[in-house]
């Protein structure tokens, strides 16, 4: 076993901070609003398209590099050093949709949408929560009755992060009531821009507004939408949710080792009333250290899973067992930082402010075990599928 | 990058597996609580054999000359087994004695018939590539013949002999044999000096990995109980409340065991931010393998309690490998005060 890197892999991984040090926006993201957020993120995912930097893992003939994840791995920890803002509004196009279309959509479809996603042309939203269908997604009620060569979908969606400013929707609906409630169910792409959808943003705790609600009053989607085949949306959604939990957090695994080492800076330089340093508070200190070990450990994980999906297309359940991990450690390290900051840390900030918007951070800390599937559910699957302990 | 055991390596770990199955099952330690030693001469001889101790020796010192990995892969194996006998030691031992030219001595412990256990400094101050002056805790040093001590500037062996006072000291787990002795300028012997050599960050990933080994083979207790164990009509595992207790188990032991993992490659292939490294692998191993053993204690419920069962030896030996070369607390302060990783 080896942890090197080829000549080959060391020169790519030059190459990226190369170019971030050259190419790296360097305003701060707008996070309030939501069309220059739009344009900020798509603004930015094309200058990456045209350094060439785009879907470095996907395959050549849909724009992609048809580079290895571990090329992937090095980008984004090039990416989180240069201290550089996630993807934000091109996640769910990048990490979710893009990956589930690479492996279940038509030919047609790949050819139209992958390429669209990689040069920051569309954002990509999820439609796949309802208000009544949350940790038990399958129970979703949205549905989509056949009409000539359109299905006419009519319900409501929930937690659709940056459905006000997106282009397309990836939408799971109810097409009939079959056996099972995991029956049933299809995968649509949805145009945005199709009359009958309304979104009404929802301000979360941290004060931002991409999270949103949509309600569809008779939208029509072309049946030539469908991806995968139709009754059958459960299957390609939970091969969605795969990727999500497994190697589309590895950008947010690498920051989180970024945030924990910038919280010893912090705790290094801030100061109490007595005049000693936070980090010569001994519970403070053992926490730094705990958390050092754990972002350590969660790298250890990260590259251990890359080398066990280099040799498979579809990651597996383990990838549950690196989000939950993730979640734990991200919102202890976040509370760490309130109790090192004191009363500086009343103070209103976005997790977008550079260096660092502490506040912010905690506050949107509390989305990493309830979003993407809550921790409870995540111990679900991990305890049924990768432990086989009963039902 | 490669992190994925070789075929070669599982059938190391698969032979190793047999062997303790069938001679070391875990039962064997309540049965020799009482016995001066927790594993049988015979037995510790016959795992030798094997080549249990010699994994990362070279040929010349009758080991089997792979590479690190291959012994980390192996002792989280042992420590699943909850293999007794200054293991760790051993091997440290052996490797001091090859490093300083003694390949005689080298291949006397990796054959068995010499056993060198762990001394660990309690109080006096630290030694050098002379002598070691002070008190010592003794790690299954009745069978030993030679001492292995780690100071912060190097490690060395000293004769058993050379210490006064050797003492047995009843120790929570029965299957260690604890001690005390003192050392008044005690010689040292195949000294290496730790820029030379880190011989207590190896120790450090070898204790981890047997930490590994624990927390996997609780988890697997644990999750066997959660599916068989019937109470209100249904296996208890149905209930999240057990459920998710396994399953964070689980995540645990596959955190700690990639780590310690990441550690014993860092270590092995020189990176410049190996103790780190090390030291996180440390934190997060014997977290899991307390942590998991308590875990497996509660959903054992009233049997967990026994002494008849196996969940408390766990436990126990866990407390003890947490304890080896050094502190947790100290070690995390170390861990705070170096550099970021890499």
């Amino acid at each position: 076993m080896d942890l090197d890197f080829t000549a080959e892999q060391a020169e790519f991984r030059d190459e990226v901070r190369t170019w971030l040090a050259e190419h790296a926006p360097a305003e701060t993201r707008p996070h309030l609003d939501a069309a220059a957020m739009r344009e900020y993120d798509l603004a930015w995912q094309r200058t990456q398209w045209e350094g060439g930097w785009a879907g470095i893992a996907w395959p050549e003939r849909y724009g992609g590099r048809g580079l290895t994840l571990v090329q992937q791995l090095i980008w984004y920890e090039e990416y989180a050093r240069a201290g550089l803002p996630s993807v934000d509004a091109c996640f769910v196009g990048l990490n979710h949709a893009g990956p589930t279309l690479i492996t279940t959509a038509t030919d047609e479809q790949k050819e139209f949408h992958l390429p669209r996603i990689l040069r920051g042309e569309d954002v990509w939203c999820q439609g796949f929560s309802e208000p009544g269908a949350g940790s038990d997604l399958a129970s979703l009620s949205t549905r989509a009755e056949l009409d000539g060569d359109s299905y006419v979908v009519s319900g409501q969606k929930i937690w659709t992060s940056f459905a006000m400013i997106a282009d397309y929707q990836e939408l799971l609906v109810r097409t009939s009531h079959g056996e099972s409630k995991h029956h049933g169910i299809t995968w649509l792409i949805c145009d945005m821009r199709s009359p009958g959808i309304e979104v009404r943003p929802i301000e979360t705790i941290e004060g931002g507004a991409e999270f949103c609600e949509v309600f569809y009053d008779n939208v029509r989607v072309p049946v030539s939408n469908v991806v995968g085949k139709p009754e059958e949306g459960w299957r390609v959604a939970m091969s969605t949710l795969s990727f999500e939990r497994g190697t589309a957090y590895t950008a947010s695994q690498v920051r989180l080792a970024e945030l924990v080492e910038n919280l010893v800076g912090l705790a290094r330089e801030r100061t109490g009333a007595d005049g000693r340093p936070a980090i010569a508070d001994e519970e403070l200190a053992r926490r730094l250290a705990t958390a050092r070990s754990e972002v350590a450990a969660l790298r250890a994980m990260t590259y251990a899973g890359i080398c066990r999906n280099l040799n498979t297309s579809q990651p597996g359940p383990e990838g549950s067992m690196l989000k939950l991990y993730y979640a734990e450690i991200a919102k202890r390290v976040a509370r760490l930082a309130m109790d090192i900051l004191g009363a500086d840390g009343l103070r209103a900030t976005s997790r977008w402010d550079r260096p660092f918007g502490w506040s912010g951070n905690y506050l949107y800390s509390f989305s990493a075990s309830i979003g993407g599937g809550t921790s409870e559910i995540q111990r679900n699957i991990i305890g049924d599928r990768v432990l086989g302990l009963p039902r | 990058m490669d992190l994925l055991p070789s075929s070669d390596q599982l059938e190391l770990v698969a032979a190793a597996s047999e062997f303790c199955a069938e001679q070391l099952p875990v039962s064997a330690i309540r049965d020799r609580r009482d016995e001066p030693t927790a594993i049988a001469r015979k037995l510790w001889s016959a795992g030798a054999e094997l080549g249990l101790l010699g994994v990362s020796a070279p040929e010349q010192a009758g080991g089997s000359g792979l590479p690190f990995d291959d012994e980390v892969l192996l002792f989280r194996e042992l420590g699943r087994h909850l293999v007794p006998g200054p293991l760790v030691a051993s091997v440290l031992g052996a490797r001091l004695a090859t490093l300083t030219g003694h390949p005689d001595l080298a291949r006397a412990i990796t054959s068995g018939d010499t056993q060198t256990a762990l001394a660990q400094r309690r109080s006096g101050e630290a030694g050098d590539r002379f002598a070691v002056t002070g008190e010592f805790d003794l790690f299954d040093a009745t069978d030993a013949e030679y001492l292995l001590i780690v100071e912060p500037a190097g490690a060395g062996l000293v004769t058993k002999e050379s210490l006064t006072g050797v003492t047995r000291v009843e120790c929570i787990d029965p299957g260690t044999r604890l001690g005390s002795a003192s050392a008044g300028s005690a010689p040292v012997l195949c000294w290496v000096s730790a820029d030379e050599e880190p011989i207590r960050l190896r120790g450090l990933v070898l204790v981890s990995a047997l930490q590994v080994g624990i927390a996997e083979a609780v988890r697997d207790l644990a999750v066997e109980h959660a599916r068989n164990r019937v109470q209100f009509g249904r296996p208890i595992g149905v209930n999240q409340a057990v459920k998710h207790a396994c399953v964070d188990m689980a995540v645990a032991a596959e955190a700690a065991w990639q780590q310690t993992l990441f550690a014993a490659i860092s270590l092995h292939s020189g990176r410049a931010d190996a103790e780190f490294q090390v030291l996180a692998a440390k934190s997060v191993a014997g977290r899991a393998a307390i942590g998991n053993s308590e875990s497996n204690i509660q959903i054992h419920g009233g049997m967990g309690f026994t002494y008849e069962h196996d969940a408390h030896l766990y436990l126990k030996r866990a407390h003890v490998l947490d304890q080896l070369f050094g502190a947790p607390r100290d070690h995390l302060g170390t861990l705070l005060a170096l550099e970021a990783a890499q």
